[in-house]
Protein backbone atom coordinates (compact mmCIF):
# COMPACT_ATOMS: atom_id res chain seq x y z
CA UNK A 1 0.00 0.00 0.00
CA UNK A 2 1.33 3.35 -0.90
CA UNK A 3 0.83 5.38 2.48
CA UNK A 4 3.33 8.40 0.30
CA UNK A 5 2.33 11.36 -1.57
CA UNK A 6 2.33 10.88 -5.86
CA UNK A 7 2.10 13.77 -7.84
CA UNK A 8 -0.54 13.36 -10.47
CA UNK A 9 -1.33 16.18 -12.22
CA UNK A 10 -1.21 20.21 -11.68
CA UNK A 11 -4.21 22.12 -10.49
CA UNK A 12 -4.73 24.05 -12.88
CA UNK A 13 -5.31 21.06 -15.54
CA UNK A 14 -8.08 20.42 -13.49
CA UNK A 15 -9.96 23.56 -13.43
CA UNK A 16 -13.76 23.71 -11.12
CA UNK A 17 -16.53 22.05 -12.94
CA UNK A 18 -13.46 19.17 -14.79
CA UNK A 19 -12.80 15.74 -14.57
CA UNK A 20 -9.92 14.58 -15.96
CA UNK A 21 -7.65 10.52 -15.81
CA UNK A 22 -4.90 9.77 -13.35
CA UNK A 23 -2.83 7.34 -12.36
CA UNK A 24 -1.96 5.93 -8.30
CA UNK A 25 0.50 2.81 -9.05
CA UNK A 26 -1.48 0.67 -11.44
CA UNK A 27 -4.70 1.84 -10.40
CA UNK A 28 -6.67 4.49 -12.83
CA UNK A 29 -8.26 7.54 -11.30
CA UNK A 30 -10.92 10.21 -11.71
CA UNK A 31 -9.52 13.23 -10.52
CA UNK A 32 -12.24 16.31 -10.31
CA UNK A 33 -12.69 19.71 -8.93
CA UNK A 34 -16.19 20.81 -7.71
CA UNK A 35 -17.57 24.22 -9.13
CA UNK A 36 -16.81 25.31 -5.68
CA UNK A 37 -12.96 24.41 -6.14
CA UNK A 38 -13.61 20.84 -3.81
CA UNK A 39 -10.65 18.24 -5.51
CA UNK A 40 -11.06 14.60 -5.10
CA UNK A 41 -8.93 11.58 -6.53
CA UNK A 42 -11.53 8.37 -7.31
CA UNK A 43 -11.12 5.06 -8.67
CA UNK A 44 -11.95 5.77 -12.56
CA UNK A 45 -15.15 3.28 -12.69
CA UNK A 46 -18.99 3.87 -11.95
CA UNK A 47 -19.72 0.83 -9.51
CA UNK A 48 -23.14 0.64 -11.82
CA UNK A 49 -21.84 -0.37 -15.64
CA UNK A 50 -17.69 -0.06 -15.06
CA UNK A 51 -17.99 2.88 -17.13
CA UNK A 52 -14.86 5.44 -16.35
CA UNK A 53 -15.96 8.77 -14.20
CA UNK A 54 -12.99 10.50 -15.68
CA UNK A 55 -15.30 11.03 -18.90
CA UNK A 56 -18.09 12.14 -16.29
CA UNK A 57 -19.77 15.78 -15.70
CA UNK A 58 -19.65 17.84 -12.75
CA UNK A 59 -22.57 20.10 -11.46
CA UNK A 60 -22.03 21.80 -8.80
CA UNK A 61 -20.66 19.90 -6.18
CA UNK A 62 -20.94 16.69 -7.48
CA UNK A 63 -19.39 13.62 -10.00
CA UNK A 64 -21.92 12.28 -12.27
CA UNK A 65 -21.44 9.21 -14.49
CA UNK A 66 -21.79 10.04 -18.77
CA UNK A 67 -23.05 6.52 -18.97
CA UNK A 68 -26.41 6.62 -17.01
CA UNK A 69 -25.96 10.03 -15.01
CA UNK A 70 -25.21 8.12 -11.10
CA UNK A 71 -24.69 10.94 -9.22
CA UNK A 72 -21.71 10.55 -6.59
CA UNK A 73 -21.20 13.69 -3.65
CA UNK A 74 -17.24 14.69 -2.21
CA UNK A 75 -17.22 11.44 -0.15
CA UNK A 76 -17.89 9.42 -3.20
CA UNK A 77 -21.44 8.25 -2.03
CA UNK A 78 -23.85 8.13 -4.59
CA UNK A 79 -27.05 10.43 -4.22
CA UNK A 80 -28.84 10.66 -7.26
CA UNK A 81 -30.21 6.98 -9.82
CA UNK A 82 -31.61 9.50 -12.78
CA UNK A 83 -33.17 6.38 -13.44
CA UNK A 84 -35.36 6.10 -10.48
CA UNK A 85 -35.57 9.61 -9.41
CA UNK A 86 -37.81 8.88 -6.24
CA UNK A 87 -35.50 6.44 -4.98
CA UNK A 88 -32.72 7.08 -2.19
CA UNK A 89 -29.74 5.23 -3.30
CA UNK A 90 -28.40 2.57 -1.03
CA UNK A 91 -25.00 3.23 1.17
CA UNK A 92 -23.20 0.78 -0.15
CA UNK A 93 -22.96 2.44 -3.79
CA UNK A 94 -19.91 3.95 -3.49
CA UNK A 95 -16.85 4.83 -5.33
CA UNK A 96 -13.86 4.35 -3.29
CA UNK A 97 -12.07 7.65 -2.60
CA UNK A 98 -8.32 8.23 -2.58
CA UNK A 99 -6.32 11.07 -0.15
CA UNK A 100 -5.98 14.06 -2.24
CA UNK A 101 -4.00 17.26 -1.31
CA UNK A 102 -2.50 20.29 -3.07
CA UNK A 103 0.42 22.23 -2.81
CA UNK A 104 2.48 24.70 -4.99
CA UNK A 105 -0.02 23.87 -8.03
CA UNK A 106 0.83 20.20 -7.34
CA UNK A 107 -2.74 17.32 -6.94
CA UNK A 108 -0.42 14.84 -4.93
CA UNK A 109 -2.62 11.88 -4.30
CA UNK A 110 -2.13 8.47 -2.01
CA UNK A 111 -3.75 5.43 -0.84
CA UNK A 112 -4.57 5.83 3.27
CA UNK A 113 -3.89 8.43 5.21
CA UNK A 114 0.32 9.58 4.79
CA UNK A 115 1.42 11.10 8.16
CA UNK A 116 2.56 14.39 6.53
CA UNK A 117 1.22 17.16 4.03
CA UNK A 118 2.85 16.95 0.17
CA UNK A 119 6.44 18.39 -0.24
CA UNK A 120 5.51 22.52 -1.09
CA UNK A 121 7.88 24.24 -3.19
CA UNK A 122 8.33 27.74 -2.13
CA UNK A 123 8.42 30.40 -5.09
CA UNK A 124 7.48 27.31 -7.38
CA UNK A 125 4.19 26.65 -9.07
CA UNK A 126 3.09 24.08 -11.68
CA UNK A 127 3.69 25.14 -15.10
CA UNK A 128 3.43 22.29 -17.26
CA UNK A 129 2.53 18.03 -17.51
CA UNK A 130 4.27 15.34 -20.08
CA UNK A 131 4.63 11.98 -20.51
CA UNK A 132 7.35 10.35 -21.29
CA UNK A 133 7.70 7.21 -23.00
CA UNK A 134 10.56 5.70 -20.57
CA UNK A 135 10.95 4.54 -16.51
CA UNK A 136 11.45 6.94 -14.07
CA UNK A 137 14.80 5.93 -13.76
CA UNK A 138 15.65 7.18 -17.09
CA UNK A 139 13.77 10.66 -16.87
CA UNK A 140 15.58 11.04 -13.40
CA UNK A 141 19.08 10.62 -15.49
CA UNK A 142 18.33 12.79 -18.06
CA UNK A 143 18.11 15.66 -15.49
CA UNK A 144 20.92 14.84 -13.84
CA UNK A 145 19.91 13.37 -10.57
CA UNK A 146 18.05 10.79 -9.09
CA UNK A 147 14.66 9.97 -6.69
CA UNK A 148 11.17 11.09 -7.65
CA UNK A 149 12.11 14.97 -6.67
CA UNK A 150 14.55 16.59 -8.90
CA UNK A 151 15.76 20.58 -8.79
CA UNK A 152 17.36 21.12 -11.84
CA UNK A 153 17.80 23.59 -14.25
CA UNK A 154 16.18 23.28 -17.78
CA UNK A 155 17.56 25.54 -20.45
CA UNK A 156 18.01 28.86 -18.73
CA UNK A 157 15.14 28.68 -16.12
CA UNK A 158 15.41 26.58 -12.36
CA UNK A 159 12.87 24.42 -11.86
CA UNK A 160 11.23 21.14 -10.17
CA UNK A 161 10.40 18.19 -11.87
CA UNK A 162 8.42 15.52 -10.47
CA UNK A 163 8.13 11.97 -11.64
CA UNK A 164 5.56 9.75 -11.44
CA UNK A 165 6.01 6.28 -12.81
CA UNK A 166 3.07 5.12 -15.20
CA UNK A 167 4.44 1.28 -15.71
CA UNK A 168 7.28 -0.11 -16.78
CA UNK A 169 8.06 1.88 -19.62
CA UNK A 170 6.03 5.39 -18.85
CA UNK A 171 6.47 8.49 -16.81
CA UNK A 172 4.47 11.41 -15.75
CA UNK A 173 6.68 14.03 -15.83
CA UNK A 174 5.38 17.52 -13.62
CA UNK A 175 7.20 20.79 -13.92
CA UNK A 176 7.67 23.07 -11.64
CA UNK A 177 8.40 27.05 -12.66
CA UNK A 178 9.44 30.13 -11.10
CA UNK A 179 6.31 32.30 -9.66
CA UNK A 180 8.07 34.95 -10.95
CA UNK A 181 9.11 33.46 -14.11
CA UNK A 182 8.85 36.03 -17.44
CA UNK A 183 7.00 34.39 -20.44
CA UNK A 184 9.92 34.26 -22.40
CA UNK A 185 11.52 31.69 -19.51
CA UNK A 186 8.58 29.81 -19.28
CA UNK A 187 8.78 29.09 -23.19
CA UNK A 188 12.13 28.44 -23.00
CA UNK A 189 11.49 25.80 -19.67
CA UNK A 190 9.24 24.16 -22.38
CA UNK A 191 11.52 23.83 -25.23
CA UNK A 192 14.08 22.30 -22.65
CA UNK A 193 11.08 19.98 -20.87
CA UNK A 194 10.34 18.70 -24.84
CA UNK A 195 14.32 18.50 -25.38
CA UNK A 196 14.86 16.49 -22.37
CA UNK A 197 11.48 13.87 -23.49
CA UNK A 198 13.09 13.07 -26.81
CA UNK A 199 16.57 12.38 -24.66
CA UNK A 200 15.16 10.02 -22.22
CA UNK A 201 12.60 8.59 -24.92
CA UNK A 202 16.09 8.13 -27.36
CA UNK A 203 17.98 6.88 -24.50
CA UNK A 204 15.35 4.03 -23.70
CA UNK A 205 15.49 2.86 -27.21
CA UNK A 206 19.13 2.63 -26.83
CA UNK A 207 19.03 0.28 -23.83
CA UNK A 208 16.15 -1.33 -25.91
CA UNK A 209 17.79 -2.58 -28.97
CA UNK B 1 -20.80 -20.08 -29.14
CA UNK B 2 -19.05 -21.70 -31.60
CA UNK B 3 -22.25 -23.32 -33.42
CA UNK B 4 -24.06 -19.88 -33.81
CA UNK B 5 -24.40 -17.86 -36.76
CA UNK B 6 -22.53 -14.60 -37.27
CA UNK B 7 -23.19 -11.75 -39.63
CA UNK B 8 -19.52 -10.87 -41.22
CA UNK B 9 -21.05 -8.57 -44.53
CA UNK B 10 -23.64 -6.75 -46.00
CA UNK B 11 -24.96 -9.08 -48.92
CA UNK B 12 -25.22 -6.37 -50.99
CA UNK B 13 -21.59 -4.84 -50.93
CA UNK B 14 -19.67 -8.06 -50.91
CA UNK B 15 -15.87 -7.39 -51.83
CA UNK B 16 -14.76 -8.87 -54.95
CA UNK B 17 -11.51 -9.97 -54.04
CA UNK B 18 -11.88 -11.72 -50.50
CA UNK B 19 -11.61 -10.06 -47.15
CA UNK B 20 -9.90 -10.67 -44.42
CA UNK B 21 -11.71 -10.67 -40.91
CA UNK B 22 -11.71 -12.31 -37.50
CA UNK B 23 -14.03 -14.81 -36.33
CA UNK B 24 -14.26 -15.78 -32.37
CA UNK B 25 -10.21 -15.27 -32.46
CA UNK B 26 -10.45 -16.98 -35.99
CA UNK B 27 -8.79 -15.96 -39.20
CA UNK B 28 -12.07 -16.01 -42.39
CA UNK B 29 -12.01 -14.58 -45.28
CA UNK B 30 -15.51 -12.69 -46.81
CA UNK B 31 -15.90 -12.73 -50.73
CA UNK B 32 -17.81 -14.56 -53.40
CA UNK B 33 -18.12 -17.69 -54.80
CA UNK B 34 -18.08 -18.54 -58.50
CA UNK B 35 -21.72 -18.30 -59.04
CA UNK B 36 -21.61 -14.40 -57.39
CA UNK B 37 -22.80 -15.77 -54.18
CA UNK B 38 -21.40 -15.16 -50.71
CA UNK B 39 -18.32 -17.40 -49.46
CA UNK B 40 -16.58 -17.73 -46.54
CA UNK B 41 -13.34 -19.86 -45.74
CA UNK B 42 -11.20 -20.43 -42.46
CA UNK B 43 -7.87 -20.29 -41.74
CA UNK B 44 -7.21 -23.26 -43.38
CA UNK B 45 -9.21 -21.86 -46.89
CA UNK B 46 -12.39 -24.94 -46.17
CA UNK B 47 -15.96 -23.17 -47.17
CA UNK B 48 -17.82 -22.58 -44.05
CA UNK B 49 -21.95 -22.68 -44.02
CA UNK B 50 -23.30 -19.65 -45.30
CA UNK B 51 -26.72 -18.32 -45.43
CA UNK B 52 -27.81 -14.44 -46.40
CA UNK B 53 -30.46 -12.90 -44.09
CA UNK B 54 -32.11 -9.47 -43.00
CA UNK B 55 -29.59 -7.96 -45.82
CA UNK B 56 -26.48 -9.95 -44.63
CA UNK B 57 -24.10 -12.89 -44.76
CA UNK B 58 -24.15 -15.02 -41.98
CA UNK B 59 -21.70 -18.19 -40.91
CA UNK B 60 -20.93 -20.49 -38.53
CA UNK B 61 -17.61 -22.19 -37.12
CA UNK B 62 -19.41 -24.96 -35.80
CA UNK B 63 -22.63 -27.10 -36.99
CA UNK B 64 -25.82 -24.60 -35.67
CA UNK B 65 -28.33 -26.86 -33.80
CA UNK B 66 -30.70 -24.51 -35.20
CA UNK B 67 -31.76 -22.24 -38.34
CA UNK B 68 -30.50 -18.73 -37.97
CA UNK B 69 -33.77 -16.95 -35.93
CA UNK B 70 -36.38 -14.81 -38.20
CA UNK B 71 -38.00 -11.55 -37.48
CA UNK B 72 -41.38 -12.20 -39.34
CA UNK B 73 -42.50 -8.17 -39.04
CA UNK B 74 -39.38 -7.06 -41.18
CA UNK B 75 -41.48 -9.39 -44.36
CA UNK B 76 -44.80 -6.66 -43.28
CA UNK B 77 -45.32 -4.34 -46.61
CA UNK B 78 -44.24 -0.91 -46.79
CA UNK B 79 -41.36 -0.95 -45.13
CA UNK B 80 -37.78 0.24 -45.71
CA UNK B 81 -35.07 -2.17 -45.43
CA UNK B 82 -31.99 0.17 -44.18
CA UNK B 83 -28.12 -1.87 -44.51
CA UNK B 84 -26.63 0.66 -42.08
CA UNK B 85 -23.26 -0.05 -42.40
CA UNK B 86 -20.34 -1.17 -39.86
CA UNK B 87 -18.92 0.21 -36.49
CA UNK B 88 -15.50 -1.18 -35.33
CA UNK B 89 -16.11 -1.05 -31.40
CA UNK B 90 -12.87 -2.14 -28.98
CA UNK B 91 -15.14 -4.24 -26.62
CA UNK B 92 -17.00 -7.19 -25.71
CA UNK B 93 -19.77 -8.27 -28.18
CA UNK B 94 -21.38 -8.81 -24.99
CA UNK B 95 -21.01 -5.30 -23.97
CA UNK B 96 -22.31 -3.98 -27.18
CA UNK B 97 -25.50 -6.15 -27.04
CA UNK B 98 -26.25 -5.16 -23.47
CA UNK B 99 -26.04 -1.51 -24.49
CA UNK B 100 -28.32 -2.03 -26.94
CA UNK B 101 -30.99 -3.34 -24.06
CA UNK B 102 -30.54 -0.24 -22.07
CA UNK B 103 -32.60 2.77 -22.48
CA UNK B 104 -31.47 4.19 -19.05
CA UNK B 105 -28.31 5.74 -21.16
CA UNK B 106 -30.66 7.51 -23.81
CA UNK B 107 -30.52 11.39 -21.76
CA UNK B 108 -26.44 11.11 -21.35
CA UNK B 109 -24.96 9.80 -24.26
CA UNK B 110 -27.64 10.30 -26.87
CA UNK B 111 -28.79 14.07 -25.47
CA UNK B 112 -31.56 15.61 -27.27
CA UNK B 113 -32.35 12.87 -29.49
CA UNK B 114 -33.48 9.11 -28.08
CA UNK B 115 -33.58 11.00 -24.11
CA UNK B 116 -33.19 14.52 -22.56
CA UNK B 117 -33.03 15.69 -18.68
CA UNK B 118 -35.50 15.82 -17.15
CA UNK B 119 -37.40 12.71 -18.85
CA UNK B 120 -34.81 10.18 -17.08
CA UNK B 121 -37.06 7.87 -15.37
CA UNK B 122 -37.87 4.60 -16.33
CA UNK B 123 -40.79 2.89 -15.04
CA UNK B 124 -41.00 -0.63 -14.65
CA UNK B 125 -41.22 -3.01 -17.30
CA UNK B 126 -41.73 -6.90 -18.31
CA UNK B 127 -38.82 -9.21 -18.59
CA UNK B 128 -38.76 -12.81 -19.33
CA UNK B 129 -36.86 -15.69 -20.87
CA UNK B 130 -39.34 -17.37 -23.31
CA UNK B 131 -38.76 -20.99 -22.62
CA UNK B 132 -40.03 -22.27 -26.11
CA UNK B 133 -38.46 -19.66 -28.02
CA UNK B 134 -35.41 -19.65 -25.79
CA UNK B 135 -35.17 -15.99 -26.14
CA UNK B 136 -34.96 -13.24 -23.84
CA UNK B 137 -38.12 -10.81 -24.17
CA UNK B 138 -38.75 -7.47 -22.36
CA UNK B 139 -42.04 -5.56 -22.90
CA UNK B 140 -44.12 -2.31 -21.89
CA UNK B 141 -40.99 -0.63 -22.25
CA UNK B 142 -41.93 3.35 -22.21
CA UNK B 143 -39.33 6.24 -22.44
CA UNK B 144 -39.86 9.87 -23.26
CA UNK B 145 -37.69 10.71 -26.38
CA UNK B 146 -36.94 13.73 -28.37
CA UNK B 147 -36.28 13.03 -31.56
CA UNK B 148 -36.76 9.14 -31.47
CA UNK B 149 -36.13 8.96 -35.11
CA UNK B 150 -35.29 10.59 -38.15
CA UNK B 151 -39.30 10.38 -38.83
CA UNK B 152 -40.08 12.22 -35.59
CA UNK B 153 -41.44 15.74 -35.47
CA UNK B 154 -40.82 16.60 -31.96
CA UNK B 155 -40.89 14.67 -28.39
CA UNK B 156 -42.96 11.65 -28.11
CA UNK B 157 -43.47 9.08 -25.64
CA UNK B 158 -41.50 5.64 -27.48
CA UNK B 159 -43.32 2.30 -26.39
CA UNK B 160 -40.27 -0.44 -27.19
CA UNK B 161 -39.68 -4.28 -26.85
CA UNK B 162 -36.38 -6.01 -26.74
CA UNK B 163 -35.94 -9.46 -28.02
CA UNK B 164 -32.79 -11.43 -27.91
CA UNK B 165 -32.48 -14.31 -30.24
CA UNK B 166 -28.77 -14.78 -30.00
CA UNK B 167 -26.09 -14.38 -27.82
CA UNK B 168 -24.84 -11.65 -30.18
CA UNK B 169 -28.01 -10.65 -31.87
CA UNK B 170 -30.59 -8.45 -30.56
CA UNK B 171 -33.77 -6.79 -32.03
CA UNK B 172 -35.44 -3.43 -31.20
CA UNK B 173 -39.54 -2.76 -31.46
CA UNK B 174 -40.21 0.63 -31.48
CA UNK B 175 -43.55 3.14 -31.87
CA UNK B 176 -43.24 4.83 -35.77
CA UNK B 177 -43.29 7.85 -35.40
CA UNK B 178 -45.72 7.92 -38.66
CA UNK B 179 -47.65 4.99 -38.08
CA UNK B 180 -47.59 5.18 -34.19
CA UNK B 181 -50.04 1.53 -34.51
CA UNK B 182 -47.14 -0.15 -36.26
CA UNK B 183 -43.18 -0.88 -34.82
CA UNK B 184 -40.47 -0.14 -36.47
CA UNK B 185 -37.38 -3.11 -36.04
CA UNK B 186 -33.69 -2.21 -35.54
CA UNK B 187 -31.48 -5.03 -35.04
CA UNK B 188 -27.76 -4.85 -33.29
CA UNK B 189 -25.96 -8.11 -35.15
CA UNK B 190 -22.54 -8.66 -33.91
CA UNK B 191 -19.87 -10.30 -35.30
CA UNK B 192 -17.61 -11.30 -32.39
CA UNK B 193 -13.90 -10.51 -33.64
CA UNK B 194 -11.94 -11.39 -30.48
CA UNK B 195 -13.30 -11.39 -26.84
CA UNK B 196 -12.85 -7.49 -26.92
CA UNK B 197 -13.44 -6.57 -30.24
CA UNK B 198 -16.86 -6.62 -32.12
CA UNK B 199 -18.17 -5.75 -35.46
CA UNK B 200 -21.94 -4.16 -35.47
CA UNK B 201 -23.71 -4.38 -37.77
CA UNK B 202 -27.19 -2.69 -37.33
CA UNK B 203 -30.03 -3.67 -39.66
CA UNK B 204 -33.77 -1.75 -39.71
CA UNK B 205 -36.87 -2.24 -41.25
CA UNK B 206 -38.76 1.34 -40.70
CA UNK B 207 -41.52 2.35 -41.90
CA UNK B 208 -40.56 6.11 -43.14
CA UNK B 209 -41.32 7.55 -46.57
CA UNK B 210 -40.28 10.84 -46.34
CA UNK B 211 -36.33 10.30 -45.37
CA UNK B 212 -33.87 9.89 -47.86
CA UNK B 213 -31.91 6.13 -47.68
CA UNK B 214 -28.14 8.23 -46.35
CA UNK B 215 -30.50 10.63 -43.51
CA UNK B 216 -32.04 6.98 -42.12
CA UNK B 217 -27.93 5.79 -42.16
CA UNK B 218 -26.24 9.11 -40.81
CA UNK B 219 -29.19 9.34 -38.11
CA UNK B 220 -27.96 5.69 -36.93
CA UNK B 221 -24.61 5.85 -37.31
CA UNK B 222 -24.79 8.82 -34.83
CA UNK B 223 -26.53 6.71 -32.54
CA UNK B 224 -23.78 4.18 -32.28
CA UNK B 225 -20.90 6.67 -32.81
CA UNK B 226 -22.23 7.92 -29.36
CA UNK B 227 -22.50 4.26 -27.90
CA UNK B 228 -18.96 3.52 -28.96
CA UNK B 229 -17.59 6.44 -26.63
CA UNK B 230 -18.91 4.09 -23.95
CA UNK B 231 -18.33 0.96 -25.03
CA UNK B 232 -14.80 1.37 -25.50
CA UNK B 233 -14.14 3.05 -21.28
CA UNK B 234 -16.28 0.25 -19.46
CA UNK B 235 -13.88 -1.43 -16.71
CA UNK B 236 -13.42 -4.50 -17.29
CA UNK B 237 -13.54 -4.65 -21.12
CA UNK B 238 -15.46 -7.96 -20.30
CA UNK B 239 -19.03 -8.40 -19.48
CA UNK B 240 -19.39 -9.54 -16.00
CA UNK B 241 -21.85 -12.48 -15.36
CA UNK B 242 -21.32 -13.10 -12.13
CA UNK B 243 -22.87 -10.24 -9.19
CA UNK B 244 -20.62 -8.42 -7.32
CA UNK B 245 -18.77 -6.43 -9.84
CA UNK B 246 -21.18 -4.15 -10.70
CA UNK B 247 -24.73 -2.93 -9.34
CA UNK B 248 -27.77 -2.84 -11.48
CA UNK B 249 -31.27 -1.53 -10.74
CA UNK B 250 -34.60 -1.89 -11.57
CA UNK B 251 -33.93 0.04 -14.75
CA UNK B 252 -31.63 -2.79 -15.69
CA UNK B 253 -34.06 -5.75 -15.69
CA UNK B 254 -33.17 -6.77 -19.23
CA UNK B 255 -29.50 -6.42 -18.73
CA UNK B 256 -30.06 -8.40 -15.88
CA UNK B 257 -32.20 -11.24 -17.53
CA UNK B 258 -29.48 -11.64 -20.74
CA UNK B 259 -26.60 -12.11 -18.09
CA UNK B 260 -28.56 -14.77 -16.64
CA UNK B 261 -29.42 -15.95 -19.77
CA UNK B 262 -25.75 -16.26 -21.13
CA UNK B 263 -24.85 -17.81 -17.92
CA UNK B 264 -27.41 -20.55 -18.23
CA UNK B 265 -26.27 -21.54 -21.51
CA UNK B 266 -22.88 -21.36 -21.22
CA UNK B 267 -22.43 -17.97 -23.60
CA UNK B 268 -19.11 -17.00 -22.11
CA UNK B 269 -17.07 -15.69 -25.17
CA UNK B 270 -16.26 -12.08 -24.08
CA UNK B 271 -17.68 -12.67 -20.66
CA UNK B 272 -15.54 -12.92 -17.49
CA UNK B 273 -16.22 -15.26 -14.39
CA UNK B 274 -15.31 -14.88 -10.90
CA UNK B 275 -12.34 -16.82 -10.51
CA UNK B 276 -13.64 -20.51 -8.86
Amino acid sequence: MTTTWTAAALSQDVPAGTAAPGRLGDRDLAIWRSASGKIAAWADRCPHRGMRLSHGFVRGEALSCIYHGWRYGQTGQCIKIPAHPGLEPPDAIRVPAFAVAEASGVIWVADGAPATAPPAFEGFTGFRSLQVDAPASVVAEALGGKGDAIRAALGPTPAVALIQPLGPDRSGLHLLAPLSAAPEALDALSVAAEDLRRRAEAGQKGRAA
Amino acid sequence: MRHQWYPVGIAAKLPDSPAESLLLGERVHIGRAKGGGPQVTDAKGRALPVLTRFGHVWTTLGTPERDLFTIPEADQPGRRLVDVGTVRVRCSPLRAVENFLDIAHFPFVHTDILGAEPHTEVERYEVEIREDSDEVWATKVRFFQPQAAKSAGGGITTDYMYRVPAPTCSILYKTSPPRPGEWDVITLFVQPMTEELCQVWPWMALFDDASTMTDMIHFQQMIFVQDRSILENQIPAKLPLDPGLEIPTRADMTSIAYRRWLKRHGYTYGAQLVAA
